[in-house]
């Protein structure tokens, strides 16, 4: 067994009133700081001042669109397998589109239960599923309101993803015209 | 190829036991079978795509190769098609590598031009390419990126895709219940035998040879049979899906229920799908005496009106009994419980109650599938507990008073000849549906339907099935038959085991029977009982 030695006190520090003294010291420091010197506080005064989220952190969901604007979403449900909450509830029907079989029909995710885990963007064969989002602030007046439906998952602006070239292909994105020639492309 | 093909022979319980040696171990298996049946036996499973055991062999997949020790050295040979001899030396990937290699590069071929499609594709959970993949495949892919797919088969249905690949026939309109996808077909021909040897109607074909091969119909015609449905169960892959189905539910969301079709007197088994409280699909459950692998369209396609047009549940004080005769009617979907539940209300009644049992429509012939064409079911229930015929009620119905139909439509089923039963003034009706008899009654009781009752029936084969109650009873306050009328009899059975109990003391066949001696196959009555 390792017994780690402790330091005997020294006289002035088992004399008591130094030692409060020191400790209130640091306090005062601290509350001067907030007073005068705000900025260089290492936490931020949280309704204020956001958070910087970066594009891989876990936010909420969003569905990623194909040129035309329907969900790339093709309802296999690998996403509701892999979910360990349950909270992702997926209906499927037929594409009217010839080259695409299966389209979602109704895609909600219930973001009162769900863990924010990432498995489920994770396990889309179809990169259709993504959780950047940056939105981590969830408030709702009703449990309702708390679950997602396709309308909210995919109504996302891609000027908020600059950078990301897969939303760029959406419409209203930069490369949407290019992206909507080759998807409209005539296939036989 | 021929196109000719003999049925396996199954193993059964008398079959001869031979000593054969697997891995050089010596095991005992059924000497009258294929060698791919006997090593199953014995707990070795081999995997097969293109053998089905209530199918002609035809031996095309190759999937299935072990390796035998003959005169000329070791040979790789088609365990399906390999009749098992005593003393025969066989070789599984237990033990020999080659047999291992063989197994995987066979699979490797055949999902060279397979599509990628499994998270959209509806077999994808219970696919053998799949389960064949994760037992004898594993390969990496070495298919070049540049290559991609590329589907020759039916020149017709080919387009080149978003990535230039050449892809083809993804859903081929075959029939009114059937959607083909050609780019997952493996040329395995089971729907092809099926159609040919089972249903006895050709109207499947494979056209083309090698690589180009595809499943087709005759020019101008359409898959339509009553039982194409099944060419989706022999089906292994996604290549025949059934419209019903299509894009419904994943299958591995399914919960299944073994229980009896109630429609025939053959008594089909079957699994009830079920996920959220409802019915998704009924498949066959293989019973080597009864049904097989089959089940016909009617049969399957029966659920989706399990659930409409429901009569509610009231209270049972609205059942109210008169003097003068009572005549008690079972209808065909009525389960050995409901019988002796009637038998005793009869009873409690005494000498004015009289029982009656069947349909008004008419039997036909059986077709040797999954049917027997007899629309009671428990006919065979019913001789059994002494229920007289329907049509005798009809001849005497002047005499009554009181009806009380189960389960028994009646007026729908011929509403002709039940005219004569407008005679009788106080008309209870206990159905799970509010149908044309419901509407006529005074008083229409919903009860629960077969799907969702807990019980038994006699098959027209004299065989004893049990039936599960699937969770998919659209109200909790609906009770079964049995609790109902022994309710009225005054003696509640609290249980379908409680009711089975007292059908064994009126019927002497099901004497020292208990629910847990009948198997899923059922149990053969002795005798003529």
């Amino acid at each position: 067994m390792r017994v780690i030695k402790q330091k005997p006190m020294t006289v002035i520090e088992r004399l008591y009133i130094f030692e409060a003294i020191r400790g209130l010291w640091t306090t005062l420091k601290h509350a001067a700081r907030g007073l005068f010197r705000y900025e260089t506080l290492p936490t931020i005064s949280y309704p204020e001042g956001q958070p910087e989220i970066r594009n891989t952190y876990r936010a909420k969901h969003r569905l990623m669109l194909r040129p035309d604007g329907t969900p790339r979403c093709v309802a296999c449900g690998m996403c509701a397998a892999a979910c360990p909450a349950h909270c992702i509830f997926i209906e499927a029907t037929q594409s009217d589109d010839p080259r695409i079989e299966k389209r979602v029909m109704r895609f909600d995710i219930d973001h009162l239960t769900c863990v924010f885990c990432g498995l489920c963007a994770e396990a889309c064969p179809v990169d259709a599923l993504r959780m950047d989002t940056k939105q981590i602030i969830f408030e709702h007046r009703s449990r309702e309101d708390f679950v997602a439906h396709l309308y909210d998952l995919t109504n996302w602006d891609p000027k908020d993803y600059p950078n990301d070239e897969q939303s760029q292909m959406a419409p209203g994105g930069t490369k949407n015209a290019e992206a909507r020639k080759v998807w409209g492309m005539e296939v036989k | 190829m021929s196109n000719y093909y003999n049925m396996p022979k199954l193993p059964t319980e008398n079959s001869p036991k031979v000593e054969i040696f697997v891995d050089d171990r010596a095991v005992m298996v059924p000497g009258d079978t294929n060698l791919l049946e006997a090593l199953k036996a014995v707990g070795i499973e081999t995997p097969h795509v293109c053998y089905h055991p209530y199918l002609p062999v035809s031996g095309n997949c190759r999937q299935c190769l072990v390796e035998q020790e003959g005169p000329r050295g070791r040979m790789l040979v088609i365990s399906c098609y390999t009749p098992v001899t005593p003393g025969m030396k066989i070789y599984t990937p237990a033990s020999s590598a080659r047999v291992k290699n063989a197994r995987k590069a066979t699979q490797e071929f055949m999902l060279v031009n397979h599509p990628l499609d499994c998270p959209i594709c509806d077999k994808a959970g219970e696919c053998t390419l799949q389960e064949n993949y994760m037992e004898a495949g594993q390969n990496e892919g070495r298919l070049r990126p540049e290559y991609g797919k590329n589907y020759h088969g039916n020149p017709e249905h080919q387009f080149i895709d978003a990535k230039g690949q050449l892809r083809g026939g993804k859903h081929v309109d075959i029939g009114p219940r059937i959607l083909l996808d050609e780019e997952r077909c493996v040329q395995c021909d089971r729907c092809v035998r099926f159609m040919r040897s089972i249903a006895k109607d050709e109207q499947l074909q494979l056209a083309g040879r090698a690589d180009h091969t595809y499943i087709t119909t005759f020019p101008g015609e359409k898959l339509d049979h009553e039982y194409d449905l099944c060419v989706t169960d022999v089906c292994p892959t996604g290549a025949m899906t059934a419209k019903y189905f299509r894009f419904q539910k994943r299958v591995w969301l399914l919960a299944h229920t073994p229980t009896i079709s109630m429609d025939d007197s053959l008594g089909a088994n079957i699994w009830l799908d079920h996920a959220d409280g409802r019915i998704y699909r009924v498949m066959p459950r293989c019973n080597p005496e009864v049904n097989r692998s089959w089940l016909s369209n009617t049969s399957r396609l029966a659920f989706q009106q399990f659930d409409k047009n429901r009569l509610p549940a009231i209270d049972a004080s609205a059942i109210q009994i008169s003097g003068g005769k009572v005549a008690l009617v079972a209808g065909g979907a009525c389960t050995n419980e409901d019988l002796a539940a009637l038998k005793m209300l009869k009873d409690a009644l005494g000498d004015r109650a009289e029982l009656f049992g069947g349909s008004l429509l008419k039997v036909g012939a059986p077709d040797g599938i999954a049917k027997s064409g007899d629309p009671v079911a428990n006919r065979a229930g019913m001789q059994l507990m002494g229920f007289a015929d329907v049509a005798e009620l009809l001849k005497r119905a002047g005499e009554f008073s009181n009806l009380i139909t189960v389960n028994a439509d009646l007026y729908g089923e011929d509403a002709a000849a039940a005219k004569a039963l407008d005679k009788i003034s106080n008309r209870i009706a206990l159905s799970a549906f509010d149908d044309a008899t419901a509407k006529k009654a005074k008083v229409a009781f919903g009860i629960r339907h077969w799907s969702e009752v807990q019980g038994t029936m006699v098959n027209s084969l004299n065989i004893l099935q049990k039936l599960s109650a699937a969770p998919t009873c659209p109200d909790e306050k609906l009770a079964p038959a049995y609790e109902v009328i022994s309710t009225l009899a005054g003696n509640k059975f609290n249980s379908a085991c409680e009711a089975f109990m007292k059908a064994r003391e009126y019927v002497p066949a099901f004497a020292d029977i208990t629910y847990d001696a009948i198997k899923s196959t059922g149990k053969l009555l002795g005798g003529n009982a």
